[in-house]
C-alpha cells in the first residue's frame, strides 16, 4: 500500500533581491495513516514552507523547484489549480499557529466552519450548520448552537484555536499539517489542546504533521520526528530512538540546551554562533560552522542522508 | 535583613469600558500582592498570559501608579520620593523587555542605544561613555565592529544582548526581566540564560525574573512565586514550590509541561476549562471552578496565603491533599 504522503527530493525557493533563498532542499518524508510525524527546528529552518509547499501555498516569489509530493500516489505537484483545490481543505487541511490571524475577523465562527461543509461537500445551508454544531462540540467547544453566531474576537485564544482544528477537521481529512498549533496558548490550554488532536487523531485515523519547536511535545506526542537545519532534514528516526540515541551534532546540542537537564545555577549547554546565511552559496555542511566535531572534509561535502540502524538517517559525515 | 525591593498591598484596577452608555467597570489585574526581593537574590515570577504578572513588573518600576498599595526601594517610599531619590531609583531598577524586536529604536545606531541610559543620568564624559559602551557591547558576547549598526541588522539574540547592555549601562541594582527568552529560539535561549546568570555572580545584581516558562525559573531563580488571577497562589524557595507544590494550580502548571524525558513517572493533572475573565473573578477561590480538589467552601471562602510550611507559603483550603510527584521536573 503506498503511505499516506512521500514526499521526495523537494525543494522550495524564493527569488529575493539579494539572492536565491534555498528555504527548503532536497527533502524526502513519509507518513502512513494514523501515524504522527513531528518537523522540528527553529525559526527559518524551512519546517513551515515545507509544510506550504505541501499545501501547495508557497507565498510569492517562492517557488517549488524540484521533488514530488505523492497524496496515496497523486503527486499534487502535478494537479491543476483547480484540482488542488478540490484536495485544500478537503482532503489535506491545515491548523495555523495563530488563531486570530487566521480566522476572518468580519465573519461569523458559523460561517466560517461551515464554508468548507459548503464548497466541498456542497451541503446546503441547514446541513452545513448542523455539521457544524456537530463538529463544534467534537473539539470539545461548550454551547456550540450560541457560539456560531459569535465572531472570533469574542472568543478566549484556546477556543478560537479549537475552531482553527474544527474548520480544519470539518470535511474529514486524512491528512492535517498542524504548525506551531500550541505555540499562543498557554500550558494548561496547551495540554487540552495535544489531548484534543489525539483523541481525534484516534478516531478518525487521519495522519498527522505537527509542526512544532517544542521538544517536550515531540517527545510525547510523535511517532516520528525529522530535526531540519537550514532548510534539510538532518536528521530523522522513531521519537524514541532519536531522543535516546541522537546522532546528529545538531539534535545533541538541541537536547543538550534544554533547560530541563540542566542543573539548577550551572551553566547550560548551548550550541555557539547562529545559522547561516541561506541566500548565500553554502557549500558544506551548512552546520559546520557552529559544530564541535566537524572535520576539514566538512567545509567542501555536502553530506548526504544515511541509514543508521533501522528507520534511523542522518546526514552527517562523521555518524557511524 | 531589609528587602532591597518590597512591595505591600499592592492592587492596580484598569477600567474598562464596553460602550458609550454601558457603565464603566473595572478590571483588576493586580489583587493585593505582597513582595519582597533581597539583595543578590532572583525571585521568578510565573502564570499564564493575563494572571498580571506583566502588570507587577511594570508597578514596581514605577511606569504604571498602583491603584493602591505601596512599593518601597531602599526603606523609600516610592510614591513619596523627590526628584533626586527618583532619579536614583530609576538608574538603579533596570528592565528588560521580552520581544528584543519592538523594545529597541530602529533609528538609533546600537551604540547610541546602549549609550542612552548614560546620557539620561548624565553620567561621564563623552569618551568615557564611549568606553564604556564598547566594554558592555563585548561583555554581553557582541563584536566591537558592530558599534555603529542600526537593530534590524542583528538576529533575535544578540538584539536582546543589546537590551541586556542597555540595562547594565547604568550599573543598576535590580533588574526586571519581563520574558527575556520566551521570544528567542531554543539554541539561542541557553545562550541568553547563561549570560543572565553570569552577569548576576559577578555584578551581585537582583533579578526579577518573570516567565510562564517554568523550566527556565528552575535553572534561574532562588525563589519562585506563583500568580493566578492577579494574586500570588503559591511561594517559596525553588525547591519547595516545584517539587513539594502546595497549590493545586502549580501542580497542574508543573504537570502541564511536556517533558522530553518520558521515562520519568508523570501524573497528568489537567485543568480544566479556561482561565476566567479578570472582569468577573469567580467567588471564593479563583481557581475552584478549575481544580480537580474543589469542595463547596472553595466557592464561597477565599483562602489566604498563609504560611503552610517553613518559609513556604500557599493559598489553598486543601493543600495537603495534593500529590506530591517524588522526581518532579
Amino acid at each position: 500500500m503506498a503511505p499516506l504522503i512521500e514526499i521526495r527530493g523537494l525543494s522550495t525557493q524564493f527569488r529575493l533581491p539579494g539572492g536565491v533563498l534555498k528555504a527548503v532542499e532536497s527533502v524526502d518524508l513519509t507518513l502512513e495513516a494514523g501515524e504522527t510525524l513531528a518537523l522540528v527546528g527553529e525559526s527559518g529552518c524551512g519546517k513551515s514552507i515545507t509544510a506550504a509547499s505541501i499545501m501547495r501555498l508557497v507565498p510569492p516569489p517562492g517557488r517549488i523547484v524540484a521533488g514530488s509530493i505523492l497524496f496515496k500516489g497523486v503527486d499534487l505537484l502535478q494537479l491543476s489549480a483547480e484540482e488542488m483545490r478540490g484536495i485544500r481543505g478537503n482532503r489535506i487541511a491545515m491548523v495555523f499557529q495563530d488563531p486570530m490571524t487566521s480566522l476572518n475577523p468580519v465573519f461569523t465562527i458559523g460561517n466560517q466552519v461551515a464554508e468548507g461543509l459548503r464548497i466541498h461537500r456542497d451541503l446546503s445551508r441547514d446541513q452545513a450548520e448542523r455539521e457544524a454544531v456537530e463538529i463544534l462540540s467534537q473539539v470539545g467547544i461548550p454551547a456550540p448552537r450560541e457560539r456560531l453566531r459569535d465572531y472570533p474576537h469574542q472568543l478566549s485564544g484556546g477556543m478560537r484555536q479549537r475552531v482553527m482544528i474544527a474548520m480544519a477537521l470539518s470535511c474529514r481529512p486524512e491528512l492535517v499539517i498542524a504548525d506551531e498549533p500550541t505555540t499562543a496558548l498557554d500550558v494548561t490550554i496547551q495540554a487540552q489542546i495535544l489531548e484534543l488532536l489525539d483523541r481525534l487523531k484516534e478516531e478518525t485515523r487521519m495522519g498527522l504533521i505537527l509542526i512544532t519547536h517544542n521538544l517536550g511535545i515531540v517527545a510525547e506526542r510523535a511517532h516520528r520526528t525529522a530535526i531540519m537545519y537550514a532548510g534539510q532534514i538532518v536528521e530523522m528516526a522513531e521519537t524514541s530512538e532519536l531522543f535516546s540515541n541522537p546522532l546528529h551534532p545538531y539534535t545533541r546540542g538541541l537536547l543538550a540546551s534544554l533547560p530541563e537537564f540542566g542543573a539548577p545555577g550551572e551553566k547550560l549547554s548551548t550550541i555557539a554562533g547562529s545559522v547561516p546565511d541561506l541566500k548565500s552559496e553554502l557549500v558544506g555542511c551548512p552546520f559546520r560552522e557552529r559544530c564541535p566535531i566537524c572535520l576539514e572534509a566538512c567545509a567542501t561535502h555536502a553530506p548526504g542522508m544515511k541509514e543508521a540502524g533501522a528507520g534511523h538517517a542522518v546526514r552527517c559525515l562523521r555518524a557511524p | 535583613m531589609t528587602a532591597l525591593l518590597s512591595a505591600n498591598n499592592l492592587v492596580k484596577q484598569f477600567p474598562v469600558q464596553d460602550g458609550l452608555f454601558t457603565p464603566q467597570r473595572r478590571l483588576t489585574a493586580v489583587a493585593g500582592i505582597d513582595l519582597e526581593l533581597f539583595a543578590g537574590e532572583t525571585l521568578g515570577l510565573a502564570g499564564e498570559s493575563g494572571c498580571g504578572k506583566s502588570t507587577v513588573a511594570r508597578l514596581l518600576t514605577g511606569l504604571t501608579p498602583a491603584t493602591q498599595g505601596s512599593i518601597r526601594y531602599a526603606g523609600q517610599e516610592l510614591s513619596k520620593m523627590d526628584r533626586s531619590q527618583l532619579a536614583r531609583f530609576r538608574k538603579e531598577v533596570q528592565m528588560i523587555f521580552q520581544d528584543p524586536f519592538s523594545s529597541l529604536n530602529p533609528r538609533m545606531r546600537v551604540s547610541e542605544i546602549i549609550a542612552e541610559p548614560l546620557a539620561i543620568h548624565r553620567i561621564g564624559s563623552a569618551a568615557e561613555r564611549r568606553q564604556r559602551v564598547a566594554s558592555l557591547m563585548e561583555r554581553v558576547g557582541l563584536s566591537g565592529d558592530q558599534l555603529h549598526r542600526f537593530p534590524h541588522e542583528f538576529s533575535g539574540g544578540q538584539r536582546q544582548r543589546i537590551g541586556i547592555a542597555r540595562a547594565l549601562a547604568v550599573s543598576p541594582k535590580l533588574i526586571i526581566a519581563d520574558e527575556p527568552v520566551s521570544a528567542l529560539d531554543l539554541s539561542i535561549q541557553a545562550q541568553i540564560i547563561n549570560l543572565l546568570q553570569e552577569l548576576k555572580g559577578e555584578l551581585g545584581l537582583c533579578f526579577l525574573f518573570i516567565t510562564h516558562d517554568l523550566s527556565v525559573l528552575k535553572h534561574l531563580s532562588d525563589r519562585i512565586a506563583i500568580m493566578y488571577l492577579g494574586r500570588i497562589v503559591e511561594t517559596g524557595s525553588r525547591d519547595d514550590v516545584l517539587s513539594r507544590q502546595l497549590h493545586p494550580y502549580t501542580e497542574a502548571l508543573l504537570s502541564a509541561i511536556p517533558s522530553v524525558d518520558t521515562r520519568k513517572p508523570r501524573r497528568r493533572v489537567i485543568a480544566r476549562g479556561e482561565l476566567p475573565s479578570p472582569l468577573s473573578p469567580p467567588t471564593g477561590c479563583p481557581f475552584h471552578p478549575r481544580c480537580p480538589y474543589a469542595e463547596e467552601l472553595c466557592g464561597t471562602v477565599r483562602p489566604e496565603l498563609i504560611e503552610k510550611e517553613s518559609g513556604h507559603l500557599a493559598a489553598c483550603h486543601f493543600s495537603g491533599r495534593i500529590y506530591r510527584s517524588p522526581s518532579s521536573f
